[in-house]
């Protein structure tokens, strides 16, 4: 009995780091930006095919693409706020949540057109090897697939607290108007949260690849655990955002345990549901917007 | 810029367009041609209740598709289990959604901006579920199909597609006379004034809860509606179908290229949007997926970045350009 729990758990957790990465993206852009990405699962695929070109066209293993699909996805971050939310920022809500969302629809919809619906799948040397501790049972490559992700989680907690440019962040994200009068840039800072953003996206994706498949909407899948994430762990919250992943993580896996195979994504909607029926700040506190 | 009364040309002119519309399936006899008025037709309607609350209120959601299924649903149950005419369970429809958006309106309306987006998007993705998963309540995945009577007008089924061009036209004219009544009434006010700031509208004493909820009770109506005309068209039911993602898209997509906030906004982005797909269509032969959704994003972000009025915005700055050397 509690073995069957235990692994449910472990399987969450594991999965829950992937989502913590995505989540920790879109909360750091709405919390510098105050805007919310709605095409960052979208990068997420992009990872993933950066990933599956690489493996399968020159034989380099999908960790080792990290190092490149995450550059890439900073500098695809930088321009994105520089040529496109740049242009939207100010008072009003239009135009700020559908020109991501029509990004969103067009990386998608390329991504269908150049690479059609197929999966595509890479297989490595690890992806299906597992330890076996006291009768659980881990896969290798999703706990890699964790300890980077928590890795990078930490490496960004340690950027904004320690460096200038960390700090110039929280300070815009706590407040815009003070930090520009304290001489911040914040077409700058803004520019790098993208970035950072985006090369987290990039690294989920490319940590995926050796368990999952990539296809033009896998994207949608982990966006969409962000969106209830970042709610759930307050609006704009780094700290917030991985701990309510994981915690979806683990709500999912315990959902397709115990409720049914294709009930995870049910048991995540109740969640939201239910956060905004009764903690609609979100766990940590703080306001709904 | 709401008050004025119908000039007496608006009038001639609207007065030719609905000759024009009647006339159109008599004149232009192909079934693809009407095939695609008729979804023309559809998707201006459900812009125009998307609008209602998108537009005015600048709620905006995107996930319309909820009260399109609903709608859908509730009429194919009432006819196969019930043996009830559609033309009754579309209006029963309606008022299901109406019951539906009280709920879903109670959660969401806690969130603003895009988080309200969100919480839209998941509840329609949940109905989607719920119907996909319990099979007592719906056929779950595999849909059904409606069971063809042929003719048979007092069950919404007609010999002829020109039959089903003029059921969506009456729709439309349901639709666009809503708008305008609404348009002209405190209420419409109201709309704009949450829609521009809610937090300034609710000091002046606009009693912005209530008007939200009104305003989504009347959109969600008319969207079921149109779920219970659609299936009736296309005589087949399933979740992925009646819940499909992309109808809150296009119903956003349509209000917003077309010029967000106005009367006949939904309509011209309609034409302009579906028009462009079926050129591309019939360009590229056999559909390559992804083409018309990537053209639609291309164009969204274009009205975006360059139009955030949209066409009704640039049709009115041409107007005032042209009537401003002749005043002079």
């Amino acid at each position: 009995m509690w073995e069957t729990v235990a692994q449910a758990v472990i399987n969450g957790l594991l999965i829950g780091g992937i989502y913590a990465l995505v989540s920790i993206g879109v909360t750091l852009i709405f919390g510098v930006v105050k805007i919310v990405n709605f095409a960052q699962g979208e990068f997420v695929m992009i990872g993933m095919y950066i990933s599956f070109f690489l493996a399968n066209q020159f034989g380099i293993d999908p960790l080792l693409s990290l190092f490149v699909s995450m550059p890439v996805l900073f500098v695809v971050g930088v321009l994105v706020q520089h040529f496109l939310i740049r242009r939207v920022l100010g008072p009003n809500d239009m135009p700020q949540i559908f020109l991501t969302f029509a990004l969103s629809l067009l990386l998608l919809n390329l991504a269908l057109m150049l690479f059609s619906a197929n999966y595509r799948t890479v297989h490595t040397s690890y992806s299906d090897e597992a330890l076996h501790v006291g009768g659980l049972y881990i896969p290798v490559a999703k706990l890699i697939a964790f300890v980077v992700a928590m890795a990078l989680s930490a490496a960004l907690w340690v950027f904004l607290h320690t460096t200038d440019l960390g700090k110039a962040m929280r300070a815009a994200s706590q407040n815009r108007d003070v930090a520009m009068l304290m001489g911040i840039n914040p077409n700058r800072v803004f520019c790098v949260a993208l970035g950072i953003a985006l090369a987290l996206a990039g690294a989920a994706g490319s940590l995926l690849m050796p368990f999952y498949s990539a296809y033009p909407f896998v994207g949608q899948v982990f966006v969409l655990m962000a969106f209830v994430a970042v709610v759930l762990g307050t609006l704009g919250n780094v700290m917030g955002a991985l701990i309510a992943s994981l915690m979806m993580g683990v709500a999912e896996s315990l959902g397709v345990q115990y409720v049914g195979a294709d009930s995870g994504l049910i048991v995540v909607f109740a969640m939201l549901l239910l956060t905004l029926a009764f903690k609609p700040t979100g766990l940590g506190g703080g306001r709904a917007r | 810029m709401m008050a004025h009364r119908p000039s007496a040309r608006g009038i001639v002119l609207l007065a030719v367009g609905i000759a024009i519309l009647i006339a159109l399936p008599q004149v232009v006899t192909s079934s693809f041609a009407i095939d695609i008025f008729i979804r023309i037709l559809l998707f201006s309607f459900i812009g125009i209740a998307w609008n209602l609350m998108g537009g005015y209120a600048k709620q905006l959601s995107l996930g319309h598709a909820a009260y399109f299924g609903l709608g859908a649903y509730t009429s194919t149950i009432l006819q196969i289990d019930f043996n009830i005419s559609p033309w009754i369970g579309m209006i029963a429809g309606g008022v299901v959604a109406m019951l539906a958006s009280l709920p879903i309106g109670w959660l969401c309306f806690r969130l603003r901006g895009p988080y309200f987006t969100i919480a839209t998007i998941a509840t329609a993705q949940a109905l989607m579920l719920i119907f996909l998963k319990f099979r007592d309540l719906a056929w779950g995945a595999e849909g059904t199909t409606i069971p063809n009577l042929g003719s048979a007008p007092l069950m919404m089924q007609f010999e002829t597609k020109a039959a089903y061009y003029y059921v969506v036209l009456g729709l439309l004219v349901v639709g666009l006379a809503v708008t305008y009544v609404i348009e002209r009434s405190w209420m419409g006010y109201y709309l704009v004034a949450i829609g521009e700031d809610e937090d300034a509208a609710e000091a002046i004493g606009v009693n912005a809860p209530k008007i939200k909820r009104d305003i989504y009770l009347i959109s969600s109506f008319l969207t079921a509606l149109a779920g219970t005309f659609y299936t009736q068209y296309i005589y087949f039911i399933d979740p992925a179908t009646a819940f499909s993602f992309n109808i809150s898209i296009e119903a956003a997509l349509v209000s917003i290229v077309g010029g967000i906030g106005t009367l006949w906004g939904p309509v011209i982005g309609t034409v302009l949007l579906e028009t462009t797909s079926t050129l591309l269509q019939s360009w590229l032969g056999s559909s390559i997926g992804g083409v018309q959704l990537t053209v639609y994003s291309l164009i969204l972000m274009a009205v975006i970045l360059w139009r955030p009025t949209g066409l009704m915005g640039m049709i009115s700055e041409a107007w005032h350009r042209h009537r401003k050397p002749a005043q002079a």
